[in-house]
């Protein structure tokens, strides 16, 4: 509509032009003489011509994007115009590099690319979102199809014209666009995968276990592309003009994205060969035993499931696909691909417990020792407050600065930390589960009892980490402290989020039906509320809000107990 | 009704069949003062959610809308959450998007938690997202600075912040100021 408008006024200012001209001179051809020769408007004449061209491309963007893409999602705008920004600015930086070759003919081109560009996102945003939604219809295959040929197509020419024009008239800024175009294809050739991959699974009516795999895969050679591509295109700008610095947010994102990539593939592996090889089948007991719901998908278990060192029990398949992005027991955590087997003497026997129903080989501490390296008991895990969250870690990734001891608690001079609070509250010594010595072979304690380098480092790690939990306990002392001093309101429940949902269920939370009621009580007040008795629930708005939520909850419900009897 | 629904549920992945149980779950048993589910039921992926503000807060008695955008492998990866109305706090952006860990996947870390333990994992649900975000109406983490100034003024005058909580919460009841 308002592109339409711009239209009309740009056409109107050509013909004032032309006409002005041709009133002057009375004749066609000395008026389009005119024009050439009086400066002035003749810029004016260009200027215009321009901006017609440039609508004529927007409209022509309009007219296919609404042809391959119909209405476009709320969250494909967003992203859109997120990243038209980026594209806008990194491209002007880029351009400040070829100054010279500033031109029409350039800005025609750039436009072309944020085109090209912006259909590419919006592809990708498509057929990500194939994923998610039920029904996909053959005009969307049409549209993806048709699409995805017209960009790979439009890219090569793209590519062909650069280079050519770069053999012809040596290095310009068709360096940039040629690389800008070779980017854009391995876009392309990723979204064409995905697409496939995506098409392959729906056609399928089981969930295609590997397709994540593939999709990882993917990631990876076409991160490899990418890189490869920037890192060429960087090498090759130093030498003819300047550091490319327009280049390098994408390319770090590049590289990054790649380096995850690859982290994630190895990992992913390792912890499938890991469940594959070391993790037994869940016997059926042992599902009866637990409550039979696989906690990822939360469907039953009767298909093949398998138990972790931790004794939680998943399906295989779920326990795979959460596998390909972390490796950890989804409910406690467990790292799974820590060494499961230890000798004896680098295991400290009177390890503070983690969370856990009983002591596993797995837990105990290797190598890494901050991060998932240590599981705070899940009473700290728990509990949210500010400041001791950051406090443990600040001391864990500086284990060697060396402090006074506030407690002496080894005669080896072991560097300790300083308490980050003055008073030091006292607290119960946290439960550790005894060593069983009796169970030892000699060998093992004589190892347990060793100077050895190892042994002195477990005792260290462990001393370590009462010292975190201690500074914890501290750190919340304090802030109940401070609650209780400044307790004139009530003190507002913290709820804890991994807790069970019958626990959280149960935890305080406002009661909306007593809001109703004061709600109702109330209205009959003066609607002039103070600033120090807040009652913001004196209008009839209040009511009609909460009326509405019943009314939505009400038709769900019996959507669903209609869709449970059609089932 | 019959033919979409066996449609659906042959077409379902993993993540709609999930997010269904979960909206079933919120619908047949709601935790109090909160309300969730999908905006339209043609696409499972984007929920709305009303939050009332916990009582005893400068929150208390609002009623402030949300939504939620799943990703396509949910629950692998967390989904987004957004306040639709105007909110000022010191975890919450903006644009209203909320920052807290629960939200985010061990390893990506904008605000330098610490602990993996109060992270995304599949354990979670829309459910102890929502309680985590009632929770962190009622307490501020102001470590994380999402909103910088709402931060500051909640350590420092706390008062004010609770004016002008109290005037959003006007705001979310169509109660002029
Ligand atoms: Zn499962
Ligand atoms: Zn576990």
């Amino acid at each position: 509509m308002r592109a339409a408008g711009i239209t009309l006024i740009s056409i109107a200012l050509t013909c004032a032009v032309i006409g002005n001209a041709y009133y002057q001179k009375k004749q066609f051809y000395p008026s389009v003489v005119y024009i050439t020769k009086s400066n002035p408007s003749m810029a004016f004449f260009f200027q215009v011509i321009y901006i017609q061209g440039l609508i004529l491309v927007f409209m022509i963007n309009t007219f296919l994007r609404k042809i391959f893409f119909g209405n476009l999602r709320a969250a494909e705008l967003e992203h859109l115009v997120e990243k038209a920004w980026y594209a806008v600015t990194e491209t002007c930086l880029a351009f400040t590099v070829f100054r010279d070759d500033f031109s029409p003919k350039f800005i025609a081109l750039f436009t072309l690319l944020l085109f090209l560009k912006s259909f590419h996102w919006l592809a990708e945003d498509r057929v990500d979102y194939m994923e998610r939604s039920p029904v996909i219809t053959w005009l969307f295959h049409l549209r993806v199809g048709s699409l995805l040929s017209l960009l790979f197509g439009a890219n090569l020419t793209m590519i062909q014209y650069a280079y050519d024009s770069t053999l012809a008239k040596g290095a310009s800024v068709q360096l940039v666009f040629g690389f800008e175009y070779a980017i854009l294809l391995t876009v392309v050739l990723n979204i064409t995968i995905k697409y496939v991959l995506h098409t392959i699974d729906l056609q399928s009516e089981n969930p295609w276990d590997n397709k994540p795999v593939f999709l990882l895969y993917t990631e990876l050679i076409i991160g490899l592309l990418k890189v490869i591509l920037y890192v060429t295109f960087v090498m090759i700008m130093v030498r003819i003009y300047t550091l490319p610095l327009f280049a390098f947010r994408p390319m770090y994102y590049t590289m990054r994205n790649f380096k995850k990539a690859f982290h994630d593939i190895v990992m992913s592996r390792r912890a499938i060969r890991n469940m594959n090889t070391l993790y037994p089948d869940a016997t059926p007991e042992e599902l009866a035993a637990a409550d039979n719901v696989c906690i990822i998908c939360r469907e039953e278990m009767v298909s093949a499931s398998k138990k972790l060192p931790c004794n939680h029990i998943f399906h295989t398949a779920c326990l795979r696909s959460w596998f390909q992005r972390q490796q950890t027991c989804p409910t406690c955590r467990l790292n799974i691909l820590r060494p499961t087997t230890n000798t004896p003497g680098t295991r400290p026997q009177n390890q503070p417990e983690a969370g856990q129903p009983a002591p596993q080989p797995a837990q105990a501490p290797g190598a890494n020792q901050h991060g998932q390296g240590f599981q705070i008991p899940s009473f700290w895990a728990n509990w949210q407050a500010p400041g001791a969250a950051q406090q443990p870690q600040g001391q864990n990734n500086a284990p060697n600065v060396p402090l006074p001891p506030f407690q002496p608690l080894t005669p080896g001079g072991v560097p300790l930390f300083a308490p980050p609070f003055p008073p030091m509250v006292p607290l119960p010594p946290v439960p550790t589960p005894p060593p069983n010595l009796t169970t030892l072979s000699e060998e093992e304690l004589r190892a347990m009892e060793g100077n050895m380098r190892q042994a002195v480092e477990a005792r260290i790690e462990t001393l370590q980490r009462v010292q975190l939990l201690l500074d914890a306990a501290n750190a919340m002392m304090n802030q109940y402290q401070t609650a209780a001093a400044t307790a004139n309101i009530p003190v507002p429940t913290s709820i804890p989020t991994t807790t069970s949902t019958a626990e959280t269920s149960q935890t305080k939370v406002p009661d909306l039906s007593v809001i109703k009621e004061t709600a109702s009580t109330s209205a009959g007040e003066s609607p002039a509320s103070s600033s120090n008795e807040p009652t913001p629930s004196t209008s009839r708005a209040d009511n009609e809000t909460r009326d509405e939520q019943e009314m939505l909850r009400r038709r769900r419900l019996q959507k669903f107990s209609s869709q449970g009897t059609a089932e | 009704m019959i033919t979409d629904n066996l449609y659906v549920n042959i077409m379902a992945g993993s993540a709609l069949r999930r997010l269904m149980a979960e909206y079933k779950q919120l619908t047949l048993n709601p935790p109090e003062g909160i309300i969730a589910g999908p905006i339209n039921e043609e696409n499972f992926f984007e929920w709305e959610a009303l939050i009332t503000g916990p009582e005893g807060t400068c929150f208390e008695g609002g009623v402030f809308p949300a939504k939620l955008i799943f990703p396509p492998d949910y629950p692998l990866s967390p989904p987004k959450m957004q306040f639709t109305c105007e909110m000022f706090h010191p975890n919450i952006y903006a644009d209203g998007r909320v920052c807290i860990s629960i939200l985010h996947a061990p390893g990506d870390d904008p605000m330098g938690y610490e602990s993996s333990a109060e992270r995304w994992s599949p354990v979670q649900s829309v459910e102890k997202i929502l309680l985590s975000v009632v929770s962190m109406l009622a307490e501020p983490n102001d470590e994380s600075g999402a909103n910088v100034d709402a931060a500051k003024m909640w350590r420092e005058d706390r008062p004010e912040f609770e004016r002008i909580a109290q005037k959003l919460v006007r705001k979310t009841l169509g109660i002029p100021c």
